[in-house]
């Protein structure tokens, strides 16, 4: 139905879609984590394990990769507690290297090797989408709830929620620990979508992008990560259908002198094969820190859409 | 001083709070009547709002004992004593800024509750993910009634950073007493308020406690705290200097020195 490059490029968004779902849980308590990436190694080596050694059936492996990162989750979630702002970021990276290196030192699963022969989900897409699916019934749910208030009124205020009625420490902990779970499905449906994995699938680069998706998407309503996670998954191909149409300007245009360096210079920025795209990602963070911090999309923004909705429907 | 309670569910024996060398608190009781407006009052600093902070439990006590109807508070979290029965407001007002007023007062019916995580994801099941169930209308409802009580109702939809510094202050009252308390601390409510809104709230306060709602009154407002006061506690670095009727308090020696000293030496 789709090719095979369309598949992956939807495969890698939704993923992105369900691990930036992982760090918006915990940040909505008012937690931000980087150790979003080492709860998906965890699940990832969990689920492949379950699989490859055990024989197990891959729902099995999914749903025990999402519960020991889970599980792990609400283990870091208690000295999390305590610590806040940049002091809980730099605990949940130290959680993360943590996991890089036993990942890189335990024989059982490859070691620097990396997990080989993980068996190949077939029809993953699906599965990865029914996750997503899942996950945004989930949160709409949750928005509207008062679980969902009451982590908004962690976030903003932590002594004066406690003082209104709500378990801080209990909601914070279910929070961080199934923000861990979710990370862990992602990191489960990844390892069995691309059948290997290795400690620098989950480096701290791919923690920064999961931050990423939350800021730029918006960390306000569960939009926010699903629009952050599809554009920047998206923005690839954007960039590459740009180039493809400055390869039909004339080439008479950019002969001369300042156009055909700056030609040039665009059309290998535009080259999303390398590493280049962390460039447009520090200056998409640059510029959306300045003009608008809260990110691309905030709970005001989404009411006025279905503003209109109901008034599109009725007319 | 009756022990076993029942005419005071607010009992306070020998609270001490240090910061550092500095006593906040020291050897302080109080009782407080059922169903009465108690005032205390001091000058800055003497230890008002540590006493709120201690008895709702947003600070550690040093010692002493904290006894709230039947049960002892010492060591118990803040929303567990909000679960008990027991609500307050700040001296500085502490709305969630981001929500609705009407989100606010929702949120101070959380904890009568029970919203489990499954709870959650199972109305969800049953309910479509979209449509709003049958609780959290309720709620809606419940939290509507009570804005109107203060008045507030054709501004549920404010955000809570968009109103007057006195609407405010309603709101914070409100979402207290949503979580449907016995005991209601007011920390200063009257502190930013026009002469007006300090009448309505007057007016307001006797009708929570026509409600049957113990309330405990730290303020500044000397017009206010004799209006309404059934009794009045004077403290004064950290200690008891007088207690007893407002008339009585007001013409204590003790006290007049504590509020004017400084300018008898002038």
């Amino acid at each position: 139905m789709l090719d095979e490059y369309t598949e992956s490029l939807l495969v890698f968004a939704g993923i992105n879609i369900i691990s930036a779902f992982s760090f918006y849980l915990p940040f909505k308590t008012g937690q931000i984590s980087l150790g979003q990436a080492g709860f998906m190694a965890v699940g990832a080596y969990a689920s492949g394990i379950m699989t490859v050694k055990f024989g197990a059936p891959f729902i099995v492996g999914l749903l025990f990769g999402g519960l020991v990162a889970g599980i792990i989750g609400v283990g870091i979630g208690f000295p999390a507690l305590r610590i806040k702002g940049i002091y809980l970021l730099l605990l949940t990276l130290g959680f993360a290297e943590i996991v890089q290196v036993v990942i890189l030192t335990w024989d059982y699963t490859g070691g620097a090797q990396g997990f080989q022969n993980i068996p190949f989900l077939k029809g993953g897409l699906y599965y990865i989408y029914a996750v997503v699916l899942v996950l945004l019934v989930f949160f709409a749910r949750l928005e509207r709830s008062s679980l969902g208030r009451a982590m908004v009124s962690i976030h903003e205020d932590e002594s004066a929620s406690e003082v209104t009625g709500v378990d801080v420490v209990r909601t914070k902990l279910l929070a961080f620990g199934l923000g861990a779970f979710i990370a862990g499905l992602a990191g489960s449906l990844l390892a069995h979508y691309f059948t290997y994995v290795d400690s620098e699938t989950f480096n701290i680069l791919v923690a920064v992008e999961i931050l990423m998706f939350v800021v730029v998407g918006g960390g306000g309503t569960f939009w926010g990560p699903v629009f952050g996670a599809a554009f920047l998954s998206l923005l690839p191909e954007f960039l590459r259908w740009l180039r493809d149409w400055m390869e039909l300007i004339p080439a008479s245009w950019t002969a001369a002198f300042p156009l055909n360096r700056t030609y040039d210079f665009l059309y290998d920025f535009l080259d999303f094969e390398n590493e280049k795209r962390l460039i447009v990602y520090g200056l998409i963070i640059i510029v959306m820190m300045i003009f608008r911090p809260q990110g691309l999309l905030t709970p005001d923004s989404v009411r006025r859409f279905q503003f209109l909705q109901r008034r599109f429907s009725s007319a | 001083m009756p022990e076993n309670g029942n005419g005071f569910p607010l009992r306070v024996n020998g609270l001490t709070k240090r910061f550092g060398g500095f006593y906040a608190l020291r050897d302080f009781d109080l009782q407080v009547r059922k169903g009465s407006i108690h005032a205390v009052i001091g000058p800055n600093g003497a230890g008002k709002t540590t006493l709120f902070n201690l008895v709702s439990g947003t600070l550690p006590l040093d010692s002493g004992r904290i006894e709230f109807e039947s049960g002892v508070l010492n060591g118990l979290r803040p929303h567990r004593r909000t679960m008990r029965g027991i609500a307050r407001t700040f001296q500085n007002i502490k709305l969630f800024g981001q929500m609705s007023v009407l989100e606010n007062v929702m949120l101070g019916q959380h904890c009568r509750r029970c919203h489990s995580l499954s709870k959650t994801f199972r109305r969800t099941v049953f309910h479509g993910p979209f449509r709003e169930v049958p609780q959290e209308r309720e709620m809606r409802a419940r939290a509507l009634e009570q804005l109107a009580f203060f008045g507030l109702a054709e501004k549920a939809h404010f955000k809570a950073t968009g109103l007057s510094y006195g609407e405010r202050r309603l709101v914070e009252i409100a979402r207290a007493l949503a979580t449907q308390p016995r005991l209601l601390l007011l920390d200063e409510p009257a502190a930013g308020m026009n002469p007006q809104e300090t009448e309505e709230l007057d007016r307001l306060i006797a009708r929570v406690r026509d409600r049957g709602i113990t309330i405990v009154l730290v303020e500044h407002d000397m017009n206010l705290v004799m209006g309404i006061s059934d009794r009045v506690t004077v403290l004064n670095f950290g200690e008891k200097i007088a207690e007893g009727l407002p008339s009585e308090v007001q013409d204590d020696l003790a006290v007049i020195e504590a509020y004017l000293g400084e300018e008898e030496t002038l």
